[in-house]
């Protein structure tokens, strides 16, 4: 599976200039890999016309074997009507339903599963948002700063076994933490501001693994290229 | 909330109340032009229990049209939001009707509809439906990103879910409206008594003044009050019972 991207430009309505433009970029799956970029630069945009919510950019998007694109962020709220487990299995596609109790224990989430999402903490609330995610039918999911909030142990737990309970999908983070994404992710997507060029740069992460140790050298070479894409 | 409201309902009334005797006495003002306490409290004796079935004849009105006024604009707000130009034609429609005093047709409406329950329940009606029309357009139109994203995201969404989904977002805005547009009715109602209907607390206020009885007019005022704000605090309580039912832990 592959999604293509080909001389991407988008300018948002009335705007005086592109927010990006000359994109060129290949996201192949499987695999987790990462959007990388500083504040405005364009990731929750370029996120968003990956998964269809945005339309409206110059171009050509290709994808091969990745059609259901799905885009989470970190601001989305659960319906404060139900409680989580009831929303997630009202929600939960046919293929997930049977992930639903080792997404629970994945994230934490069993004790909160008879809560109301406004009851919960902000990362209680993010981690809930996740699951119900991956839950779905999905070639990409694309998650924009999905752990927000969520402590540095949880966090990196959680990574770790999402690569391992969904071998043959594709993810791209959108995060702001370097240190993580190099450590976690095999492609590393770094979105450069004006007037960089080429805009878009691919930098190899670490890719680390369950039960594998992050290698220093590799994850110390990764950060900098990161950096000094950026 | 009913003893807060009815408390804060019988200070004003009685800061107005006192407010006239002060004139009554510093203009040495006759009983016939403001009567006494005295003959206040007699008129209330004597009237009370008729006046009292007048404000039930009026509230249950004005209940009437309140519950078809939330219905319509409801139902309209809901139809409005499925395209942009049909809910802004609306709002535009709403926005300069509802800046026109509706009790200046009323004339109209009783010369057409005769002075019987059904001009008295549409005057109720109109008077409050454009504010609330307004109102839901608001809610209904605007959409709760943070929630909806992920309906949309995965092919779920439906009207019905959006409108849940919005109206859930904004109960407490929606209580409030419902709630001020219940006053509306209420006025409405008394207002086209007043002109020409031949039942109601208005109607009894329009032979009060033609006798030129401001003791009648003050119980009846008391009166209103006490009925208007016992409907408040119901209306009030049904919406945060609602609320607390959907967000029960």
């Amino acid at each position: 599976m592959e999604l293509e991207g080909q001389d991407i430009a988008y300018r948002y309505p009335n705007a005086a200039a592109d927010l990006f433009e000359g994109l060129d970029f290949r996201i192949r799956g499987p695999g987790f890999h990462a959007l990388f970029g500083p504040s405005g630069v364009g990731k929750s945009t370029l996120a968003r016309l990956l998964s269809g919510s945005l339309a409206g950019q110059r171009g050509r998007l290709n994808a091969r074997g990745m059609d259901r694109v799905l885009y989470t962020y970190n601001l989305e709220r659960l319906p404060g009507w139900t409680t989580l487990r009831e929303h997630f299995e009202e929600t939960a596609s046919a293929s997930g339903r049977p992930r639903l109790e080792t997404l629970l224990d994945t994230f934490d989430i069993r004790p909160l599963a008879d809560a109301r999402f406004p009851r919960l903490s902000l990362g209680q609330q993010n981690r809930a948002n996740l699951v119900r995610y991956l839950l779905q039918e999905f070639d990409l999911l694309i998650m924009d700063e999905s752990l927000a909030n969520v402590d540095e142990a949880t966090r990196h737990r959680i990574l770790l076994r999402i690569k391992a309970l969904f071998p043959e999908r594709c993810f791209l983070y959108i995060s702001h933490n370097v240190a993580e994404v190099a450590r976690f992710c095999g492609d590393v997507l770094v979105l450069r501001g004006h007037p960089k060029r080429p805009p878009l740069v691919v930098v190899p992460g670490g890719d680390q693994r369950e039960g594998a140790e992050p290698d220093p050298a590799r994850l110390e070479r990764a950060m900098l290229a990161i950096v000094h894409a950026a | 909330m009913l003893h807060r409201r009815l408390t804060q309902f019988f200070i004003l009334y009685a800061a107005g109340v006192g407010l006239l005797l002060a004139f009554k006495v510093a203009l040495g003002l006759s009983d016939y032009v403001i009567p006494g306490p005295g003959e206040i409290w007699r008129t209330g004796q004597t009237y009370g229990a008729a006046y009292a079935a007048a404000v039930l004849n009026t509230l249950g009105v004005a209940v009437l049209g309140h519950g078809l006024s939330i219905v319509l604009a409801a139902a309209v707000a809901v139809i409005a939001r499925l395209k942009d130009w049909i809910g802004g034609f609306i709002r535009t429609a709403a926005f300069n009707i509802q800046s026109y005093p509706i009790v200046a047709v009323a004339p109209i409406l009783f010369i057409l509809l005769g002075d019987g329950l059904a001009t008295r329940l549409l005057i109720a009606a109109l008077i409050c439906y454009f504010p609330l029309l307004l109102s839901f357009l608001g809610v209904f139109s605007e959409p709760v990103r943070e929630i909806e994203h992920f309906y949309e995201a995965t092919g779920r969404m439906t009207w019905r879910l959006q409108i849940k989904i919005r109206a859930f977002e904004n109960l407490q805005k929606l209580t409030t409206v419902v709630v001020g547009s219940a006053t509306l009715a209420m006025v409405g109602t008394i207002v086209a008594e007043f002109i020409a209907a031949t039942a109601g607390i208005g109607y009894s206020i329009r032979i009060a003044l033609y006798q030129s009885d401001l003791a009648k007019i003050l119980v009846a005022l008391l009166l209103i009050g006490v009925g208007t704000s016992l409907w408040l605090v119901l209306l009030e309580g049904l919406g945060a019972a609602l609320q607390r039912r959907m967000e029960r832990p």
